[in-house]
């Protein structure tokens, strides 16, 4: 049940989903892969949009560098623990959500234990690594996957349903090389916001998710335009020749 | 790449090739062509690409393989870049090109 503080909070965004939708936003868990420059727009978002429960997972500790685009870490918070300073925004900003936050490195023996009994996970890492375990935790619980990458101005998004949409290797079955990306705040800023969005259309079950469609968005050009993606049968991740069992002899 | 060795009375074709992102900044983002038939989709692209060293450093490798990380669709459809050498353009084909990207 919505408090009469949250009716009012949402009063806006009830006109749009009606109660019965913020109540889903509610009673939802979103996990968030990344405290940075697409995780802080995303979170502030999710979080100002009622999301009961956000998970926040990140390893970093704010540095000067990231205040051009990692808007939930101020100046002041320089040398704290990204985790630390997003969780402080955030329940400021919504006291009336649960936001918890895990100061941890994602990897292949706890990515299954960090995302529990999330309704989603939202892909705001920097590396396509990290991004193959939060696919494969996603195809194991049978959960969406929201990714999201940017490099300057240009920026990807898909929104991956184990089962139903190719997912994250059938699209990107190689890693683009490691690098020191270029990067102004705009573009995570925009592309976290298509992630965000997709987010509260998939709790609410309205609209059209960015399923088997990979947006692209080129804001040099003031262009977005999206290209048909579908699973690949012999994805390493995700495909149907991976399960079956081996042929004897 | 318009008419090779003959003259003959080819039917020209009309191939739209479109580079997306930082290959886009290198070798232009919507390139027609006209390819002598029987091109295939990856010496098309290497064609173009060669107009721009960079361009063509960012897509091919050191042994002019499609770097494995490029992604080429078809009208629509994804391209394995290993099956590029065996895929023949045909006319009004849209060739796409494009690095994921990897930031966030």
């Amino acid at each position: 049940m919505l408090s009469e503080r949250e009716r009012e909070r949402y009063k806006r965004q009830i006109l749009l989903f009606g109660e019965e939708g913020q109540e889903k936003l509610k009673s939802a868990k979103i996990f968030i892969a990344g405290a940075g420059g697409l995780g802080c727009p995303i979170s502030l978002y999710l979080a100002v949009a009622g999301i009961g429960t956000l998970t926040v997972v990140d390893r970093d500790v704010v540095e000067q560098t990231n205040l051009n685009r990692q808007i939930l870490h101020y100046d002041r918070d320089i040398g704290k623990k990204k985790t630390v300073s997003a969780g402080e925004k955030l329940r400021e900003i919504n006291p009336d959500i649960r936001v918890n936050v895990i100061d941890t490195t994602i990897d292949e023996t706890n990515v299954l234990m960090l995302v529990g009994n999330a309704d989603g996970i939202v892909d705001a890492m920097d590396n396509f690594p990290t991004r193959y375990l939060l696919n494969e935790a996603a195809i194991n619980k049978k959960i969406p996957l929201f990714h999201g990458a940017i490099r300057g101005l240009y920026g990807q998004a898909t929104t991956i349903i184990p089962g139903k949409t190719g997912c994250l290797r059938c699209i990107f079955p190689n890693a683009p090389p490691k690098e020191v990306f270029p990067v102004v705040g705009v573009t995570p800023g925009f592309i976290g916001m298509v992630q965000a969005t997709e987010v509260l259309k998939y709790l609410l079950g309205s609209g059209e998710l960015l399923a088997n469609r990979l947006f692209l968005w080129d804001g040099m050009r003031s262009h977005g335009e999206e290209i048909a993606v579908t699973r690949n049968p012999s994805c390493m991740a995700c495909g149907t020749m991976r399960k079956r069992t081996r042929k004897k002899p | 790449m318009r008419h090779h060795e003959e003259e003959n009375e080819e039917e020209t074709m009309k191939v739209k090739v479109r580079f997306f992102a930082q290959f886009g900044e290198l070798l232009g983002t919507d390139i027609i062509v006209e390819p002598a038939s029987g091109t295939v989709l990856s010496g098309l692209i290497k064609e173009i690409a060669q107009r721009n060293k960079d361009g063509y450093n960012a897509i091919f490798d050191e042994k002019d393989t499609f770097r494995e990380f490029v992604i080429l669709m078809r009208n629509g459809k994804r391209v394995d870049t290993i099956d590029a050498v065996t895929t023949n353009v045909v006319d009004d084909d849209e060739i796409a090109v494009f690095p994921p990207v990897a930031g966030g």
